[in-house]
């Protein structure tokens, strides 16, 4: 009874029950996931005896120690340019190619465009793994193995059916009368995409940057295979590699900074673009 | 078509090189590689029919079991995904303030690594030296349950089905939001009208309104969950656990392993092959039972 009471000075008095129960249910499913996240942010900062003494507890003093041991002797810092050379580039050439690719199978006519379009889409529900096999014969053929190249190679190959599929979602619901427009205005036809299509698209290449780049940024298990060599390694195959030997150094704090360090870009990226990923995603995953 | 022929081939040149080289080529060679006893990438390939196949399917518990895992994790995940996505998309659409705070932050989870994730769960959540679900059960006087032990071997698989059912979750949510957004709000003030229920509602309107989002959500979330693999690899930890395999680690573990390579190359190609027909069995499938889609392919 008390606890009814309590709760409804936070609701104004003519609240339906109902939605109370939204409200805490709401409430407490995110509340759970921002306690995680600041649990492990604030225990990056404690000392391995701290967290085992009192694991709810703050830092008595802030050991930004973690952070440079994590980023200097675990090698974070590099990992860190690492994943960043590779996302980033994986991340342009993936659009330069596919931006193109889409626009042509979304609104020119040609002979073998619906299978084109479906062979693109098919590779949407290939499991890549299938492919590790072959593909690491040929990447070692190609002298690829152990190289940030090579990596970058592969990252993009096996994303272009995604991508393909939100840009053509959204090259084929621009309207054609601008296209008209620029033809009889004399363009040729890599003017109209220059100048007139590819900047109407821009949101669609904004969410396919912004999905192929935090799903690069936290991929592990490719980079996993094409890459043994220690100095070539990403944030997250970092990660793993620490998590693994952690039952050998013990050093608890050392990975919840390794953990702060690999999340905290995609969460800012989040907070800062939420609205435009989470309309991206309505645009180019069902679209009509 | 002949006077666009110059931008065709140039604009689909450089995409359809890279996805057929590296994508399409080694998919179809995988097949190829399938059907041979090879053990080590620099060793002599010996064909063996269809010797991996009979192996894996009639003499191999270890597979059988992973493709269990990826089923329960397809099937029971997939329930729950669902049933907890339409449960959550309800709510937010239900007419409460912070309709687009609570949406962003049910979708957080999907931004972080899993990797990351993973050592949330197994570190920060399920430990039983300072896993905070224990703890805090321990603080509100569940002394007994606060020493459930999470991450034992009987246990382990069910609860990584949990923390991949708390990610999943958020994907679906914001599908279904979208698919819900795109509902004329008279539909639901007529059937209020009539003195519609909650329930009635969503059964009679949004399901059938929103049945495009539901199918492409479904093939989406078969592909995923069946390819399932970071998630419990890096949550196995350094230890190889067959309680946590799936047929997509399993492939790993027989191609690359995990401490020490296996490299049973041909053998691991093959657990591919079926992982593959697998997906494709679930899509056909799904399209059969839920009819008009519009992911074509």
């Amino acid at each position: 009874m008390t606890n009814n009471k309590t709760v409804t000075h936070f609701f104004p008095p003519k609240m339906h029950p109902g939605k109370m129960v939204v409200y805490v249910f709401l409430g407490l499913w995110s509340a759970f996931t921002a306690f995680v996240i600041f649990w492990v942010i604030l225990s990056s900062f404690k000392t391995n005896s701290e967290i085992f003494r009192n694991v709810f507890s703050f830092p008595k003093k802030f050991q930004f120690i973690n952070y440079a041991t994590a980023l200097s002797a675990e090698k974070f810092g590099l990992f860190f340019l690492n994943s960043i050379i590779v996302t980033s580039a994986s991340v342009i050439i993936l659009l330069a190619i596919s931006a193109p690719a889409s626009y042509v199978l979304s609104r020119v006519r040609f002979p073998g465009r619906r299978f084109l379009t479906s062979l693109y889409v098919a590779g949407i529900g290939i499991p890549y793994s299938i492919t590790l096999i072959p593909l690491f014969v040929i990447m070692t053929k190609l002298a690829l193995i152990n190289t940030l190249h090579g990596l970058v190679l592969i990252y993009v190959s096996l994303s272009i059916p995604f991508t393909v599929y939100i840009l053509t979602g959204f090259f084929s619901s621009l309207p054609s009368e601008l296209e008209e427009a620029g033809i009889i205005d004399g363009c040729n036809d890599f003017q109209v995409f220059g100048h007139i299509m590819l900047p109407l698209a821009s949101p669609g290449l904004i969410t396919a940057a912004i999905f192929n780049g935090i799903g690069l940024w936290n991929e592990y298990q490719l980079v996993l295979v094409f890459v043994s060599n220690q100095a070539k390694r990403t944030i997250a195959l970092g990660l793993y590699s620490m998590q693994n030997s952690m039952e050998y150094t013990g050093n608890w704090v050392g990975l919840f900074a390794g953990v702060t360090i690999i999340m905290l870009p995609t969460i800012v990226l989040f907070v800062i673009l939420s609205g435009r990923m989470i309309s991206g995603l309505t645009m180019g995953g069902v679209k009509s | 078509m002949k006077k666009h022929r110059a931008m065709i081939i140039t604009f689909l040149l450089p995409a359809s090189l890279l996805y057929l080289c590296f994508f399409l080529i080694p998919t179809i060679w995988a097949f190829y590689y399938s059907v041979f006893d090879w053990s080590g990438f620099s060793s002599e390939m010996k064909f063996v029919g269809l010797k991996n196949y009979r192996r894996l399917l009639l003499n191999d518990p270890l597979f059988w079991r992973s493709f269990l895992n990826s089923i329960i994790i397809l099937f029971v995940g997939g329930f729950f995904v669902f049933f907890l996505g339409f449960l959550l998309s309800v709510m937010i659409n239900s007419g409460i303030k912070g309709k687009n705070f609570f949406r962003a932050f049910i979708f957080l989870p999907n931004v972080i690594a899993t990797v990351a994730l993973t050592t949330l769960w197994a570190w920060v959540i399920y430990s039983p030296q300072f896993g905070i679900i224990g703890k805090t059960l321990n603080l509100i006087g569940f002394h007994a349950a606060s020493k459930f032990l999470w991450l034992a071997p009987n246990n382990v698989f069910n609860s990584m089905v949990i923390a991949i059912i708390w990610i999943s979750v958020s994907y679906y949510v914001v599908l279904i939001l979208a698919g819900m957004d795109k509902i004329p709000t008279d539909f639901y003030e007529a059937a209020k009208l009539e003195g519609a229920n909650q329930f009635t509602i969503f059964r009679t309107i949004t399901i059938p309104m929103i049945w495009d989002v539901v199918i492409v959500s479904s093939v989406l979330w078969g592909i995923s969950a069946l390819k399932t693999f970071e998630f419990p690899f890096s949550f196995m930890s350094s230890s190889e656990d067959p309680h946590l395999y799936t047929l997509n680690v399993y492939l790993f573990i027989m191609g690359f392993g995990k401490r020490q390579p296996i490299y049973q190359l041909g053998y691991a190609t093959a657990i591919g092959v079926i992982l593959l027909i697998v997906v494709i069995i679930f899509n056909i499938a799904v399209r059969r039972i839920g009819g008009r889609d519009r992911l074509e392919y």
